[in-house]
């Protein structure tokens, strides 16, 4: 096994790989020590691993930058997606009034997440233009159906944000906009407005033209999905880090339901806490309805 | 001695989290080896989380992690009351949907108390606050909008106060706790803002320009709900 070779892979990859490893030598004894431990069929997985240790440590860009990116695909697609809805000519006649100003504001704040976001990014952005979301020929038939697929969308949203805040340096504070911001909090900060947008939409689907689905709480109550895809309420990986929304275990306590000196319902405790959710399993939502 | 002793014992217990392997790497990847355990040390030198202080009627919220836990008590105990209260005596002219919702958001606030008293108790048990004395007395209880405008308050303060507060904590499961009750807050406010004024659940007055909800520090969420509780809450050394 070259170290070099590999070195030189990773440059092609990255071209700022050795910028990030403080040099040239650190890198490889990172290397070795790793192959020492390892079997060499599993050397590429260490290798992967300490790349990452070394980006963790000298420079956590690179990391951020993924999600980041992700956070960016998230907001493109769901601002593609509203806008997409205002100008349905099938949507016309029933998005109207208070829910197209709803839907309006709602779109707007997506719009500022990826201004937001691109700006944070630089020249990190990728891809550097907004894939095309071809979300099929019935996302736009009916209001209901509409909004069906909007509260997939937001309580995912939702989700995604809450699953990568422990992966954001907590100390991390890049300057965006001219404006140095701690990067934990602005994702936390767009995080609630994710959730404030699902609330409302979710109070939409109760009106009359939505179909008077008024089972529908601005909360998400167990798991149930109410027409959205099930795997938007359901596990991702690991299951432990990010349970079924329907969890009534939170830190260490195994059934708030019972333990906490009260009695409380299943329904309730599940409702008081939002579980999030893995990068991986919310890009498979979101290719199982949407096409980019 | 015996008190920074006990202290350091409680915030061994605290930091058990820590200790499960993927939690650890990730902390020690950002934080390096060596500034994380200097934070375990630090957040054991708390010389004031003393809740049986010298003032009466004073209660200080203590230092790092368990500060941000007793801040998020403190504020939980403050709307389960007052939703307590709002089921307890409803405002007139309370529709059957609000009373269902309203109804649910008050058991969202006591599970939500609940558990931060669980919580906290089984980390630090001799650095929680106790149980504080709501003051709801400018609140009148039989009118609508005095209820909603007020909850209103109390919904927008609690999402800017977690929103504020995630950056302070180290314990990455409590960071995803606080995660998972911010989001639920954010639905409240959503809700009972659009109770009151209907598309008004992300208005400019809570999301700017960037799309950004509101985030408060710690003093700046304490002077606003203060008028709401009897005892004087100190926060001073939360997350630090």
């Amino acid at each position: 096994m070259n170290l070099f070779n590999i070195i030189s892979e990773l440059e092609k990859v990255d071209p700022e790989i050795m910028d990030r490893l403080t040099h040239r030598r650190s890198a490889l004894t990172a290397l070795g020590d790793m192959t020492k431990k390892m079997a060499l069929a599993a050397a590429p997985i260490a290798i992967g691993s300490a790349f990452n240790k070394a980006m963790g440590q000298n420079n956590s860009n690179a990391t951020v930058n993924d999600i980041l990116n992700y956070a960016l695909l998230l907001e493109r697609l769901e601002y593609s997606f509203y806008n997409q809805a205002l100008n349905a000519a099938t949507l016309s006649t029933t998005l109207t009034g208070d829910a197209r100003t709803a839907i309006t504001t709602i779109r707007a704040h997506e719009l500022a997440h990826v201004n937001l976001l691109t700006a944070a990014l630089g020249s990190n952005v990728s891809p550097a233009t907004a894939p095309t979301f071809d979300f099929g020929a019935n996302a736009f038939t009916t209001y209901a159906g509409f909004l069906t697929l909007a509260q997939a969308f937001e309580d995912t949203g939702v989700r995604a944000y809450k699953g990568q805040a422990t992966s954001i340096p907590r100390t991390l504070n890049p300057t965006v906009g001219g404006n140095q911001v701690n990067l934990l909090t602005v994702a936390l900060q767009i995080h609630s407005v994710e959730a404030r947008h699902a609330a409302h939409i979710r109070y939409m689907r109760r009106g009359a033209t939505a179909g008077a689905q008024t089972s529908i709480m601005p909360w998400i109550v167990n798991k149930d999905a109410n027409g959205v895809p099930d795997a938007v309420y359901g596990a991702g990986v690991p299951t432990t880090t990010f349970p079924a929304e329907d969890n009534v275990a939170q830190g260490g306590i195994t059934a708030l339901t019972t333990m906490l000196g009260a009695t409380y319902s299943a329904a309730d405790v599940s409702a008081a806490f939002d579980e999030g959710l893995d990068s991986t399993t919310v890009t498979n939502i979101a290719r199982s309805v949407v096409k980019f | 001695m015996s008190n920074i002793t006990k202290s350091g014992g409680d915030d061994a217990e605290f930091a058990k989290p820590l200790y499960t392997p993927i939690k650890r790497r990730s902390f020690f990847m950002y934080a390096g080896a060596t500034a994380g355990a200097t934070a375990l040390l630090l957040s054991g030198c708390d010389d004031d989380d003393d809740n049986n202080g010298t003032q009466p009627g004073a209660v200080s919220l203590g230092s790092g992690d368990v500060g941000v836990l007793n801040y998020a008590y403190a504020l939980e105990q403050l709307e389960a009351a007052f939703y307590a209260r709002v089921v307890a005596s409803p405002f007139s002219g309370m529709t059957t949907d609000e009373r269902t919702a309203l109804t649910a958001i008050a058991q969202h606030e006591a599970i939500h108390r609940d558990f931060f008293k669980a919580a906290i108790t089984a980390a630090a048990p001799t650095q929680i606050i106790g149980s504080l004395t709501p003051k709801f007395d400018n609140i009148n209880f039989s009118d609508r909008t005095s209820v909603l405008s007020t909850a209103r308050t109390f919904e927008d303060l609690g999402v800017s106060a977690y929103n504020g507060a995630g950056s302070l904590i180290q314990n990455s499961t409590y960071l995803l706790i606080a995660g998972k009750i911010v989001s639920v807050e954010a639905r409240h406010a959503a809700y009972i803002r659009d109770l009151i004024t209907p598309g008004s659940f992300s208005g400019s007055d809570v999301v700017d320009a960037n799309g950004l909800d509101v985030r408060r520090s710690v003093s700046e969420v304490l002077t606003l709900a203060q008028p709401f509780i009897t005892e004087t809450i100190n926060g001073d050394n939360v997350g630090k």
